[in-house]
């Protein structure tokens, strides 16, 4: 067993996991079993709902409807501020799906008892909770972004690196790296540490005390999606862009 | 990737990359194709076709708004000359009665007073004539007068 509490508390943080997985072979390949059972129900919930939502399309919407309409504009709302209202239409659908995949994803770990179902290693929670997700999405953004500024802008997409002067070349050749790093970095950590304390916290005081951190912990699962989806959508907006490209982060 | 925790062990640890990434990206875009065919793109024309609906009803209502606008300024104005025109009319039938009235008068005066003139012209003979009368008959009798006092 893995603890990340010191070894001072073996029985009483015996049930705490980290860095365990269930581990399935598929090819001779591994994988992390429980990472895919909690997508599959992400994507379960996400499908359901959409074709819930537009099985009877109607001019004036009512309940699921109105509700994935509500998330649509959102989502229209922040692709358009952050890549720009003549571009923003072809990505929606990918800045959407970062939105609510992540979301989903979060608030799943958040709220459905998953440690209820137990498995012969590791534990169910959240997607998000695992590197290789969050180092997924972010490649693909990072896919995204180039996909963006090359069939924009051509060749003349590699002239960005050298914008504003020469000298910050190594620099912005560098915020290639940076950018899927701190991205899937900054998603897992969160959500792993966020996980971890709700916890520890249970483990030391079961009743009524972790729920103040429980509600945080949705605030920021929530923000933490918003934040990569904004980030996401500010980097393709900038790859598009002609001049001034260092204005997001 | 095992090195860079304590956590790790040779298989599993918080940072064990492994073919789980490029299974959850590709997972990740199929998940983007299917929400794009039952999410984005008929909720998305959901949102746009009712913006333009919206939108046409509005122009549409403005510009029946004008016109009635029109209809009524035009109305209002064909009200306008339509008193005016009555007014005309009541004026003139005013004035023509006036002038009937007046003519009428006229001519009323004048048969009254041509009556008169007759009576008095007719009145004027017959004095004359009854003078006439009584002076044959006053020379009758002072010729029988006189015929009796000379045959007496």
């Amino acid at each position: 067993m893995l603890n990340v509490i010191p070894t001072s508390f073996p029985t009483l943080l015996a049930e705490l996991e980290v860095g365990q997985h269930l581990y399935w072979e598929v090819a001779g390949l591994k994988i992390h079993g429980q990472v895919f059972l909690t997508s599959w129900f992400v994507i379960a919930v996400l499908v359901l709902v959409s074709f819930i939502a537009t099985r009877k399309v109607e001019r004036v919407p009512s309940g699921f409807q109105n509700l994935m309409e509500y998330a649509l504009e959102f989502i229209r709302d922040l692709a358009k501020n952050q890549i720009g209202e003549k571009e923003y239409r072809p990505w929606v659908p990918f800045v959407g799906t970062l939105f609510l995949f992540i979301f989903v994803s979060n608030w799943s770990g958040a709220l459905v008892p998953w440690k209820l179902i137990h498995l012969p290693s590791g534990e169910l929670a959240a997607p998000t909770n695992d590197i290789n997700t969050t180092v997924a999405l972010a490649l693909l953004t990072s896919l995204a972004y180039f996909y963006a500024g090359f069939s924009k802008r051509g060749l003349g997409y590699f002239s960005r690196y050298i914008e504003p002067t020469p000298i910050l070349l190594p620099i912005n050749i560098l915020e290639d790296f940076t950018k899927p790093l701190s991205l899937s970095f900054r998603l897992f950590g969160n959500i792993l540490a966020d996980e971890l304390v709700v916890a520890v916290l249970v483990l030391l005081v079961p009743l009524f005390v972790p729920l103040p951190v429980m509600i945080l912990g949705l605030f920021t699962s929530a923000i933490q999606a918003l934040i990569f989806a904004t980030l996401a959508a500010a980097y393709i907006g900038e790859a598009m862009e002609g001049h001034g490209a260092e204005e997001h982060e | 990737m095992n090195v860079m925790f304590l956590l790790a062990e040779e298989s599993g640890g918080l940072f064990d990359l492994d073919a789980t990434l490029p299974l959850m990206a590709i997972q990740f875009v199929i998940l983007a194709v299917i929400l794009n065919a039952v999410f984005y793109q008929p909720l998305g024309k959901a949102i746009d076709d009712r913006n333009d609906y919206v939108r046409s009803s509005l122009a549409e209502s403005k510009e029946r708004l004008a016109q009635a606008e029109k209809v009524a300024e035009q109305y209002a104005r064909e009200l306008a000359e339509t008193r005016r025109r009555a007014q005309a009319i009541v004026a003139e039938a005013q004035a023509e009665a006036q002038e009937i009235a007046a003519q009428e008068l006229a001519e009323a005066q004048r048969e009254a007073q041509a009556q008169r003139e007759q009576a008095q012209a007719e009145l004027d003979q017959q004095k004359q004539q009854a003078f006439q009368e009584l002076e044959k008959q006053v020379d009758g009798l002072s010729t029988q007068v006189l015929d009796k006092l000379l045959s007496v």
